[in-house]
Formats: structure tokens, sequence, C-alpha cells
């Protein structure tokens, strides 16, 4: 992964959204490198348990060649103290993981930029000033409309509308009811330690 | 299962006269998959973030993301 524009996807909603609506192949319509902090991915397959945790973690695993999922220190410690409670929920892990990401000292080098995608976070607001010249925050549907702009993709509010419709597919709801621990599973491996990469 | 004023809070956030994060707060700490889960349940659509005040910010995205296109 070396291109110069870096999709931090930052917050759940962006996954969720997409996933829903079968379009998480959109993230990949730019050239850019996807990174997705751990804890982010954690909350998503966790929070869309029935709205397409599975697919989040296929089309990773289908895509690692772009998509990078970023460990962090703070999943780390909520993991390890997950063994002691397991149904420990913090709040704001998501945000203090991409937090964590973004703010890598050589996580943007040189001319790379930075482009948060999110929903609702205050991420940007939390990230030293240093970064702000390089980093851009825009929501799932800015990103959609630049994509139909640029005639990538058909239209942003089809998307938008195949995900509101998303509750109604209680098809979902077995296939991933038990999935809990796989997904964990899956996010270990999934992990991409920076240290390995070096 | 949503009371009166929890749904007129869903409604607002629907309209984008709420922030989600007051919406969430409303609902007892809701997820975002709760919040999309109950939009579909009430048949709301997503709520749709004005671009009025942020648009050189998308503007560099977009000159981000499609390079050669907006030169």
């Amino acid at each position: 992964m070396s291109r110069d524009l870096k999709l931090f996807v930052v917050d759940t909603g962006p996954l969720i959204t997409l996933a829903v609506a079968d379009s998480l192949d959109y993230l990949l319509l730019v050239d850019a490198d996807v990174v997705i902090p751990d804890a982010v991915l954690h909350e998503a397959t966790r929070d869309a348990a029935r709205l397409g945790a599975q697919d989040i973690v296929d089309w990773v695993k289908a895509h690692r060649n772009r998509v990078e999922i970023a460990a962090t220190k703070a999943y780390e410690r909520f993991d390890l103290a997950r063994l002691a409670a397991p149904q420990l929920h913090e709040p704001d892990l998501g945000e203090r993981a991409a937090v964590e990401v973004i703010e890598e000292p050589d996580r943007l080098q040189g001319a790379e930029r930075g482009l948060l995608l999110c929903e609702e976070t205050a991420v940007l607001r939390r990230v030293v000033v240093r970064d702000r010249a390089r980093i851009v925050e825009i929501s799932t549907l800015d990103f959609l409309r630049i994509l139909e702009s640029e005639q990538r993709i058909q239209s942003a509010e089809q998307v938008f509308a195949l995900a509101a419709t998303a509750g109604r597919h209680v098809s979902r709801v077995e296939k991933l009811r038990a999935q809990n621990d796989a997904t964990r599973a899956a996010i270990h491996a999934l992990v991409r330690r920076r240290d390995e990469d070096e | 299962m949503l009371n009166d004023q929890n749904k007129r809070a869903l409604q607002a956030f629907s309209r984008g006269d709420m922030t989600a994060i007051e919406l969430r707060r409303r609902l007892d700490g809701a997820s975002y998959g709760d919040v999309l889960r109950l939009l579909s349940d009430e048949r709301l659509p997503l709520p749709q973030a004005s671009v009025a005040g942020r648009e050189e910010q998308i503007d560099r995205a977009h000159a981000w993301m499609f390079p050669d296109r907006v030169a």
C-alpha cells in the first residue's frame, strides 16, 4: 500500500451504510489506500450483527491489498480488558483508535494526504493542528456524491435509500447471531501491525 | 419500541434537524446500527447533511480523490 491518498474510515457509519447497501466496493473506486482502525472494525461488526457484519469482514479479507486494518493500543487494551469483562463496552473506543491511527507520526509521509470518512465523530477536532492542512473530513454521502459527479456510481441517493431499508432485511439475523466470536477472531487475523510490515 | 417522544426525535434526525450524537443520547446511547434499524422500521430516510458551509472542504476532497479530472 503506497498511494498518496489515504482514506481513513474513522467511524462505523460508512462501513455499515455501505455494507447494508452492498456497496463496500465503492470505497475502492478512488485511487487511495483504505485504512480502518481495528476498533472501528470491531464496533462495526458488533454493531452490525443484523446488518452486514460478515459482509464487512469478508470484504476486508477479499481486499487485503487495498485495505489495512490498523492496530491500535486503544483496541489492544480494550480486548485484554474484555477477557475479564466480556460485556465491556467503551462508547468512544472507535474514535480514540481513529485519532491514534491518524496521529501516528509516520502515518502520512511526504505528499500523502488523508481523507477522513465518517458520519458523526469529532475526530478532526482531536487531530493535532500540524496535520489539518492535509486532512479533510467528509461524510459518506459527500463521498458518494463525489463518485456520482465523476460518473463512477449511478446514484448516491440510491445507496442511502438501500441502507434505509436495511432493517427490514431480517434474513441476515439468523445468519449472524452466532458469529460474534468468529468476527472477533477474524479481526485479530486481519489486523496489520505496522511493525510486521516493515 | 419507540415512545412518541423518541419517535419525534428520530423524525427530527431524519430531517437533519437533530445531530446523531443528540439522538443517540436521547435513545440511551443507541449505536449507529440501532439508529439505522429504527429509521428502517419507521420507514424514514437517512439524514442528508447540508453542504452549506462545507463547500471548500468537499471541493478539496474531490480534488484529492480525482486529481486528473479536477485539474
